[in-house]
């Protein structure tokens, strides 16, 4: 019984070849590679690094593969993927979807909050939901995501240095004033639920 | 520093473990099923110690460890800047401690492979049933004439392990005066923190440029041809600070004489193989090894110096029941040139590999199947960063380099024949993840 456990414990954080869980094991150690930079189950610690544990399997799906092809820009995580299967991506997109979603909440002003809920309002609680916490299908939650990452998302859509193949999502954020898309993040970093 | 007590970390680990991690029966002290030592508490051991604990409480893990107190290495030349606090950097062993680890605070002395043990300063001895080695390195001070460890402490600070010497060189950085020279000599490597040199030469122009000190030099005497991350420093170097004839770098290749001999602390003179150069501050890296205690052991079987491990579970080929994690070992494909570097990440990921081989090991389970990655961050100036990743498979029980998992940030856009600078909205990025990584990797490791 013990060691049916402790194998269990070790799926989770681990990863085996051979026995009867193959598939699952190896995806765990793959998925430990992650937390160096997003944290344990995809909870980061640090204000540019995005919590990824409990997003969308398809929006996760689709980031890693975009990345991997070249059909999305990023710096880092686009030589990180290609170095794994496709598979390899599925199945940490479905692990990751599977871990709960954190909320990180920060502080912020009273004024940036209602600038920035007006600036939600007006342009993102469409897809995003007015906390972040109820997104549309497939769109992720953003409610305590860290507002120093989405600032730095919001600079890649509007500078026009980067393919960013979400239309909508680059639509909104170059329509918005230069104000607006810090203060929108800074006013999603402050949501809890 | 982002707080995160433990009773919210403890969540969190549950959730990333599922339910099943906390059905794992919990550790009695009567009925642990191994004991696991864990030498050295950077990186590396921090990050064993705890993996352990989380994938099987049953364990005994004892942590011993000289200083109460770690200082990351990465990012630390931002301290000698002033850009950064060094207590952003540090991280205390309560963390491991709430996790059930024995920290020990204490010096090992001896290891003993045939009993399995290890005797401490304090005159302790610790029997295990694997010991997992993580000492970091050594300096070589002999080998640059005239350098001392007594000269490191008070003059001649080499600041390769962070704590006190990076202070002090962050003291005779502010006394430099305008029109000073502050030179760096690089050992040969392989050493700790590959792109760490060329990112201090950067952080120190950076320095000087913004506090009077425009006509300050920094003189890089490197021991070796080129360097990580080279074409990445060269274009920062240019565009902030002036590199080579008239700039405020300047980097002298080991083939053009940049390999420093000896140094005449009187004088603050190094000698390099053509030339004298005088500084005004010196700061000499001194060539590295395995940590003492590795090299005692009888460990470091790789030209005397570093520890040659196995690459599926990091265990020595020299003892058995010892595993040689961080700076002080050798792996990767060596052969090619793609080593594993030296650096906090690469010991993090090694860890990790330590620690679920041996709990499957201890469990009596199969062996799990290792992935090895690296993930590093330089700050070259405000908004001016760039980073390097690596990843190492297992195939044939060798480590494989995936070159398609691997490099550095984009040195050019558009096409060979057409080639376009990357836009600077790339570097800002990379500058803002590296304090991300910073922290993450710092829980990942110490929480």
């Amino acid at each position: 019984m013990r060691k049916v456990l402790v194998a269990l414990a070790l799926t989770a954080l681990g990863g085996f070849t051979g026995g009867p869980a193959t598939a699952r094991e190896g995806i765990e150690a793959l998925a430990r590679t992650c937390n160096n930079c997003h944290g344990i189950g995809g909870v980061s610690v640090g204000n540019s690094m995005p919590s990824i544990g409990g997003l969308p399997v398809e929006y996760l799906r689709t980031v890693m593969k975009q990345w991997k092809y070249d059909e999305r820009s990023a710096i880092t995580m686009n030589r990180v993927v290609k170095g794994f299967s496709d598979d390899e991506l599925d199945a940490l997109a479905a692990y990751f979807a599977k871990q709960p979603w954190k909320p990180s909440p920060q502080r912020v002003s009273p004024e940036v909050l209602a600038k920035g809920k007006s600036a939600v309002s007006e342009k993102c609680e469409d897809c995003h939901g007015i906390t972040g916490s109820d997104p549309d299908v497939g769109v992720p939650k953003i409610n305590g995501q860290w507002a120093k990452y989405m600032e730095l998302e919001l600079e890649k859509y509007r500078s026009g240095e980067f393919k960013m193949p979400h239309r909508k999502m680059k639509k909104a954020a170059q329509e918005a004033k230069p104000a607006e898309a810090p203060a929108a993040a800074r006013y999603y970093g402050a949501q809890n639920r | 520093m982002h707080t995160f007590d433990r009773r919210s970390f403890l969540k969190t680990v549950s959730a990333a473990a599922g339910a099943s991690l906390l059905c794992v029966p919990q550790a009695r002290a009567t009925t642990a099923k191994a004991r696991v030592v864990v030498v050295g508490g950077g990186y590396g051991g921090a990050t064993a110690a705890r993996y352990l604990r989380l994938l099987d409480p049953g364990i005994d893990v004892t942590l011993i460890e000289r200083g109460t107190r770690y200082t990351s290495c990465p990012l630390s030349n931002e301290v000698i800047s002033g850009e950064r606090d060094i207590k952003t950097l540090q991280s205390g062993y309560g963390g491991l401690s709430g996790r059930g680890v024995k920290v020990v605070h204490d010096e090992v002395t001896r290891i003993d492979p045939a009993s399995k043990s290890v005797a401490t300063a304090s005159g302790e001895a610790y029997a295990y049933d694997a010991l997992i080695l993580s000492p970091g390195v050594d300096f070589n001070f002999s080998a640059v004439q005239g350098l001392t460890q007594e000269l490191a402490d008070t003059r001649i600070p080499h600041a390769w392990k962070a704590g006190p010497q990076t202070l002090l060189l962050k003291k005779q950085l502010e006394s430099l005066p305008d029109g000073g020279r502050f030179i760096i000599a690089v050992p040969p490597g392989p050493f700790r923190c590959p792109p760490g040199p060329y990112e201090r030469a950067a952080q120190v122009a950076m320095y000087c440029k913004h506090h009077g000190k425009k006509k300050a030099k920094i003189l890089i005497l490197d021991s070796n041809d080129t360097f990580s991350k080279k074409p990445l420093f060269e274009e920062a170097w240019k565009a902030l600070y002036g590199y080579g004839e008239g700039g405020m770098i300047e980097w002298v290749s080991g083939a053009n004489g940049g390999k420093v001999e000896s140094v005449d602390p009187g004088t603050m003179t190094c000698q390099t193989t053509f030339d004298q150069h005088k500084g005004d501050v010196v700061n000499i890296i001194p060539p590295h090894r395995a940590g003492k205690i590795a090299i005692d052991a009888g460990l470091a079987n790789f030209k005397g110096v570093w520890c040659s491990v196995k690459p599926e579970n990091m265990e020595s080929t020299a003892h058995k029941d010892i595993y040689v994690i961080g700076d002080s070992c050798v792996g990767g494909e060596v052969a090619t040139g793609n080593a594993f570097p030296k650096s906090a990440h690469m010991a993090n990921s090694q860890a990790k590999v330590v620690a679920a081989s041996l709990v499957a090991k201890l469990n009596g389970l199969p062996p799990p199947k290792p992935i090895y990655t690296n993930a590093c961050y330089s700050v070259v100036g405000h908004e001016w960063g760039f980073s390097v990743v690596h990843l190492f498979r297992v195939e044939n029980n060798q480590w494989v380099y995936i070159k398609e998992g691997s490099g550095i940030s984009p040195v050019t856009f558009g096409t060979p024949k057409a080639p376009k600078p990357v836009p600077r909205i790339y570097r800002k990025m990379e500058a803002e993840y590296a304090d991300g990584w910073l922290r993450n990797l710092l829980a990942d490791s110490f929480a």
